[in-house]
């Protein structure tokens, strides 16, 4: 079974290692980067500099580049579709038929492409090389409360289930006569009849999984502990106060732009 | 260790009791069968002991429960936690979802009561091999089979040490696999006598074989207690919906047709069957 | 209706295959157990007997029906079949609607599913709650339920998975009369259980598989007996014919009167 651990692909590396803030940090600040630094370009250039070498030292840059594609495509075809051909007014580079090609448009579509390509990419980074369960007792140790780092585990673990139970349920409705195969008008019919029980059944599910919760003590106050141990070291500390140190001097930068040519 | 004084309670909105003026006093160690027909209150003893009813269910509940000298009522769910354990029979719904590997799963509960990692450690390595799942550590808890699953719940809960296990038919969603795998569990704890028992059980056979002391519910109330060979080959078991097992029906087929003479104990397993028999 | 299973096999997208090669005949009327452990390939293969499965290879006839050929919805007309778990279907606000379900789908008028649902609710002795609501009902009731909501559909072939799992001793007597009542109208009847015993009660062919094939299918008596082959699928013989084993008595008892003549056989002799 893949996916053991959410997304995380085991590699022994350096950067698996890290502490899971660092590279938390590490990521959002190269979106922030990326974003906010003006230019066409600067999200791709964050991506070539920031997030493509340690996804190779990671040994996941082939996970990376062929989700990031997967998952990005269609996202920047309709970007070029709609900014690149219905941008009103701006410089015509093509003619296509009755549409026209703007350069203006054209490029605001590279800007947001690159990026969603960098969020992307980014959180998959994030994704592969740290353990969910680190990660979230991480933010757990930093104040996150624990039910909000229950949800989002748990979610990610009962998500197949949830499919495996919605298969079940079709086969069993069509098993009653339940016409599921046929034109839109049949399969939207058919929803209602898959839905209601795939609700239903969680509800009785979640009695009992908050049952069981009680009797392992979730609810109780206190101070809790881990059996996981997550490996921090003062110079992983720096790097992360250095990267929100730097994150904010961008911030900065790009307000003092905003605000100059209005205080003028 | 376990004390019932007059219990009585109502689910919200239900018409009439769920448990009916029951009283029992469980001595600490002992292995305790709860059997009786389904809606006979089994699940509700279960969960009064642990303390959902009235805590969770709300509903009404007079008289006392009391368990490991805590009065069930003036306490609270948390507090609960770690001195009474509780197992039901959806296995699948037991496992947290929040923790990726088998040992992990195991720690849920001691990290919530705050255990020392150190010793987590020991506690969870002993209880694994107890349940014997020492070779599926590693494993994601919803890659095991429901009879692994149900014996991984058990280790969840026993792990905590409880003063009291309360097991609600840990094997009716289970196959005749899983089922064994569950009992051999619940044997090694009845020999070990460190932990007090009350199982809520359909299967008579399985109940012959370990149980210390069997109670029978009917419609809410404690209709027969005392030791198993003796109530489960009662010939009043069928009064309140239980159906004796095949080997004690043979048996007294036997002694109606003259081939055995009345009034010998008549066999609930198959090794007392084929002693009677003989 | 006569079902027939000729040489089937088939793989599920992406994974193991599941059936390799099982041919099985069934008349009209005949009631089979079919068991196994799990993973041996017995619900993969009832699930191609109403079509929610098509053989890779091979092919399932069920009266001039090749189920390669028709929807499961219209195969529902022929084969119904009770899933394992209630929850898995419950849609409607009503006891009463929601046996009424099927045969509503199945295109049957109201008052004509409405008599229906009623009959099938009197058999499992929920009639009096067809105003309830489902998730008032208790979970073994529930278990009762779904089993009607698919016996009023009146189909010829009427397929079982687990229904006597979670029931106590007078549930499962019911499910064992609403079986006799089954093949008293020559319906067929087919069960997938590991209840070993019920079927002992009820079926008098059994089927065991193992690993996607069929190891053994005969006369419930004889299939049962095989202790040694029975174990390879993880299965124990019932208690009345290991009770006679263990004694060394003569055949195979399924029933306590079978065991009392063994045992009078027996006895007479020494």
């Amino acid at each position: 079974m893949s996916g053991t651990y959410g997304l995380y692909v085991v590699r022994q590396t350096g950067i698996h290692r890290l502490h899971p803030l660092t590279k938390l940090v590490y990521v959002l600040v190269c979106l922030l980067i990326g974003w906010l630094i003006p230019g066409v370009w600067s999200p791709y250039i964050v991506l070539l500099i920031g997030v493509v070498p340690v996804a190779l030292i990671a040994r996941v840059l082939p996970e990376v580049i062929k989700n990031t594609i997967k998952t990005a495509i269609p996202f920047a075809i309709s970007l070029i579709i709609v900014q690149g051909l219905f941008w009103t007014g701006g410089t015509i580079v093509r003619q296509l038929g009755p549409f026209s090609l703007k350069a203006e448009g054209l490029l605001f579509a590279i800007r947001g492409t690159g990026r969603i390509i960098l969020a992307v990419s980014g959180f998959l980074l994030l994704n592969y090389t740290t353990r969910s369960d680190e990660l979230m007792l991480a933010l757990s140790q930093k104040g996150l409360p624990n039910s909000i780092s229950y949800v989002v585990l748990s979610t990610l673990q009962v998500i197949p289930r949830f499919q495996r139970k919605a298969n079940t349920i079709l086969d069993a409705q069509r098993s009653r006569g339940l016409e599921t195969e046929g034109s839109y008008l049949i399969r939207m019919r058919a929803l209602m009849p898959l839905v209601v029980p795939l609700l239903l059944g969680s509800i009785v599910d979640i009695e009992e999984r908050a049952i069981a919760l009680e009797v392992r003590a979730f609810s109780r106050e206190g101070a809790k502990t881990s059996l996981l141990v997550l490996h921090d070291t003062r110079f992983q500390r720096a790097i992360r106060w250095l990267l929100m140190l730097g994150a904010m001097a961008v911030i900065g930068w790009r307000f003092y732009l905003w605000l100059a040519p209005r205080l003028a | 260790m376990i004390r019932l004084d007059r219990v009585s309670y109502s689910y919200p909105r239900a018409t009439s009791p769920a448990l009916n003026d029951l009283s029992v006093d469980i001595p600490a160690g002992q292995f305790c069968a709860v059997i009786g027909a389904n809606g006979a209150g089994k699940s509700t003893l279960c969960s009064a002991l642990a303390g959902f009813v009235p805590h969770f269910y709300r509903g009404r509940l007079t008289g006392t429960v009391e368990v490991a000298g805590i009065d069930i009522a003036a306490s609270s769910l948390a507090e609960l936690a770690g001195t009474v354990g509780l197992v039901f029979s959806n296995p699948f719904n037991q496992i947290t979802g929040a923790r990726f590997s088998v040992r992990d799963e195991v720690a849920f509960g001691l990290e919530n009561m705050g255990v020392p990692r150190a010793e987590m450690e020991t506690r969870i390595d002993y209880i694994l091999q107890f349940a014997g799942l020492a070779g599926l550590a590693e494993r994601p808890p919803f890659a095991l089979s429901g009879g692994q699953q149900q014996r991984l719940a058990i280790a969840s809960v026993l792990v905590m040490r409880p003063r009291v296990l309360v097991l609600d038919e840990p094997t009716s969603q289970l196959d005749p696999v899983g089922s064994r795998e569950v009992f051999t569990v619940l044997r090694d704890l009845a020999a070990t006598d460190e932990a007090t028992v009350v199982l809520a059980e359909q299967k008579l056979e399985w109940v012959a074989a370990f149980a210390d002391r069997v109670l029978v519910l009917h419609e809410g109330r404690l209709v027969a207690d005392g030791l198993p060979g003796d109530i489960l080959a009662s010939p009043d078991l069928q009064r309140y919906g239980l159906e004796p097992t095949r080997y004690t029906r043979a048996a007294r087929a036997a002694q109606a047709a003259g081939l055995r003479p009345e009034g010998d104990t008549l066999p609930v397993t198959l090794e007392q069957a084929a002693e009677f028999f003989a | 209706m006569n079902l027939s299973v000729e040489n089937i096999s088939f793989t599920y997208p992406g994974g193991a295959e599941a059936l390799r090669g099982v041919t099985l005949d069934i008349a009209s009327g005949e009631a089979v157990a079919i068991v196994g452990e799990n993973g041996a390939g017995k619900t993969t293969l009832v699930k191609h007997l109403n079509g929610l499965l098509k053989p890779t290879r091979g092919r399932v006839i069920v009266g001039e029906w090749d189920t390669r050929e028709h929807t499961v919805a219209k195969m529902a007309a022929r084969v119904g079949f009770v899933f394992q778990n209630p929850d898995d279907q419950i849609i409607e606000r009503t006891v009463g609607d929601e046996v009424a379900f099927g045969p509503r789908q199945l295109g049957q008028s109201a008052p004509d599913a409405l008599a229906n649902a009623t009959a099938a609710l009197e058999m499992v002795e929920l009639a009096a709650e067809s105003g309830t609501h489902p998730y008032d009902l208790t979970a073994p009731q529930r278990k009762l339920m779904t089993l009607a909501s698919v016996l009023a559909m009146r189909t010829p072939v009427v397929i079982f998975d687990e229904p006597t799992m979670g029931q106590d001793a007078r549930g499962v007597a019911l499910i064992g009369n609403i079986i006799e009542t089954l093949k008293s109208e020559d319906r067929t009847v087919i069960i997938i259980t590991h209840d070993i015993d019920f079927c002992a009660d009820h079926f008098e062919r059994v089927v065991a598989m193992a690993d996607g094939r069929v190891l053994a299918d005969g006369p419930a008596a004889d299939v049962l007996a095989q202790a040694d082959l029975l174990a390879t699928t993880n299965v124990e013989p019932p208690q009345l014919i290991r009770l006679a084993q263990a004694l060394g008595l003569p055949g195979a008892p399924l029933s306590t009167d079978g065991f009392i003549a063994s045992l009078r056989r027996r006895d007479g002799t020494r």
